[in-house]
């Protein structure tokens, strides 16, 4: 498994997209930005171009030639996104702490990057995982429907939450107003998206070993 | 022992079928798996492999299930597909430096020394090699893992005769330890007159024959005579060809009868693939 993500952070994926996280980071800077996208890129640039780098460079052959299982080979693959998707977070994260110094006075009209923020965040890529990573295991090479379906899912989780933090007082309260003030509500809803994004990849593992188990590699 | 047992393998596909393939390969020799363009060779190489699931059979590779020992038998096994690239902007020493990870008998000694004797710079590109190139590293990586099958898809497709020529000696070479088995699928079947010690012949998805080579080649016989012969042998004929100067067919040889005063020759390779790809119906 170690090996097989070795390969993958080695060849199978531009290390453009282990500088992109950091340059994505940058735009945590916009003020009262909606910093939904920041994570969002994620799913937009770097899933679409690395999965079309592992089908254009038959990585699923490679992969199934060398001494090691299918399970193992989606295991990898599944630790490669989550790598990815915790640096594009940290490095946000990190990026957002330098957003409340330079503007400090500002009046954010979508979600200011607090922690229950991210916790939302975490959520986003759990249902971006959760579709993603299972349907694209019904072939293991198709990745477009995949995409589509996985970011369509985040955008609409994102914008459902969005409105709901505009328009109703408790989550305004929460995300904006004096919730925000409240470090253990904010570290608990963080720590809640967390686990949300560990069962949620988890689940999708299952059902995309289950999957990969049925394909043929041809 | 036996480098490969293959079991009344079947798999199923809408449109085609791989129908109980069994033959065997002994260790220490080199089998030929010859069979035209869509005959079922990569399918069964891939079900060898578990790259595709079989609906039935078994498949034991150095004594061992495949289904069971996935892991630990590939240590063992060594693949080159014949068109089929991975990673073509990565330099070989890229490639090689993920690959040697995989397997715990991995030696930099032989690697190097079987890339000073197929000339490979290892600073090049996967894309700079010459077909004939990508075969002799993929031949370098299964070799360096000390793999005891190499099982080779149509690994002389596309190279020139020289290529083909050296490719050929060095197969010769890795089976005299007794230790190495080779199987190594080409419709190119000039190649196996010259290497094969055995011959499995597949013809839409089922095993015609699987011996050795010379008693595959003498199970048959090319028959010849004129046209208005042709009455008389032609319902034992597998097929044949008809021209102005009379027939040409090919015909089991148990089926010859020594009354006939006809021509008969034995067929090459090349001969039993065609005139069995020319038949019509279900084989004997």
């Amino acid at each position: 498994m170690y090996n097989l993500v070795l390969k993958d952070l080695k060849l199978g994926v531009n290390p453009w997209f282990f500088i992109l996280p950091l340059i994505l980071g940058g735009l945590m800077l916009i003020p009262g930005w909606v910093y939904f996208l920041v994570p969002l890129y994620f799913c937009f640039i770097t899933v679409p171009n690395m999965f079309g780098g592992f089908k254009s460079q038959n990585d699923l052959i490679f992969s199934t030639m060398m001494p090691v299982t299918k399970p193992d080979i989606v295991k990898s693959r599944i630790a490669v996104i989550v790598i990815l998707e915790l640096m594009h977070l940290l490095i946000a994260m990190i990026f957002s702490i330098f957003t409340f110094r330079l503007y400090p006075q500002m009046t954010y009209i979508f979600f200011p990057p607090y922690m229950g923020f991210w916790g939302l965040c975490f959520i986003m890529l759990a249902v971006f995982n959760l579709i993603f990573i299972t349907m694209y295991y019904k072939t293991a090479y198709k990745y477009g429907a995949a995409t589509t379906a996985s970011t369509a899912a985040a955008i609409l989780f994102a914008g459902l939450v969005q409105w709901a933090g505009i328009q109703n007082s408790w989550m305004h309260g929460i995300f904006y107003g004096s919730g925000t003030g409240n470090a253990a509500l904010q570290f608990s809803i963080l720590i809640g998206g967390i686990l949300i994004f560990a069962a949620f990849t988890l689940m999708a593992y299952r059902i995309a070993v289950r999957r990969f188990l049925k394909v043929e590699i041809l | 022992m036996l480098a490969l047992d293959i079991r009344n393998l079947n798999k199923k596909y809408p449109n085609f079928q791989i129908k109980d393939v069994s033959f065997q390969l002994e260790q220490g020799y080199i089998m030929g798996f010859i069979g035209v363009n869509g005959a079922g060779k990569t399918t069964t190489i891939k079900s060898i492999l578990n790259m595709v699931q079989a609906d039935s059979g078994e498949i034991s590779i150095l004594g061992k299930n495949i289904a069971e020992h996935e892991t630990e038998l590939k240590q063992d096994i060594g693949c080159a597909f014949g068109d089929i690239d991975f990673y073509t902007r990565s330099r070989l020493k890229t490639l090689t430096g993920i690959t040697k990870k995989f397997y715990k008998n991995w030696s930099d000694e032989t690697y190097y020394s079987y890339l000073n004797r197929f000339k490979l710079d290892e600073n090049k590109k996967i894309a700079e090699l010459s077909t004939g190139m990508k075969v002799k590293y993929s031949l370098t990586l299964a070799l360096s893992h000390g793999a005891r099958l190499l099982i080779l898809d149509e690994p002389t497709s596309g190279l020139d005769p020289v290529s083909r020529d050296d490719l050929l000696d060095i197969f010769q070479e890795l089976i005299m330890g007794g230790e190495i088995s080779i199987l190594f699928s080409t419709h190119i079947t000039s190649d196996l007159e010259r290497c094969a010690d055995y011959i499995t012949f597949i013809e839409q998805g089922q095993i015609v024959a699987s011996s050795e080579k010379n008693e595959f080649k003498e199970s048959y016989r090319l028959l010849s005579g004129s046209e208005s012969q042709l009455n008389e042998v032609k319902g034992k004929l597998i097929s044949c060809k008809i021209n102005s100067f009379g027939f040409t067919g090919l015909i089991h040889a148990r089926d010859i009868d020594p009354a006939w005063s006809l021509n008969t020759a034995i067929p090459t390779l090349d001969d039993i693939m065609i005139y069995f790809a020319k038949k019509e119906g279900v084989y004997v």
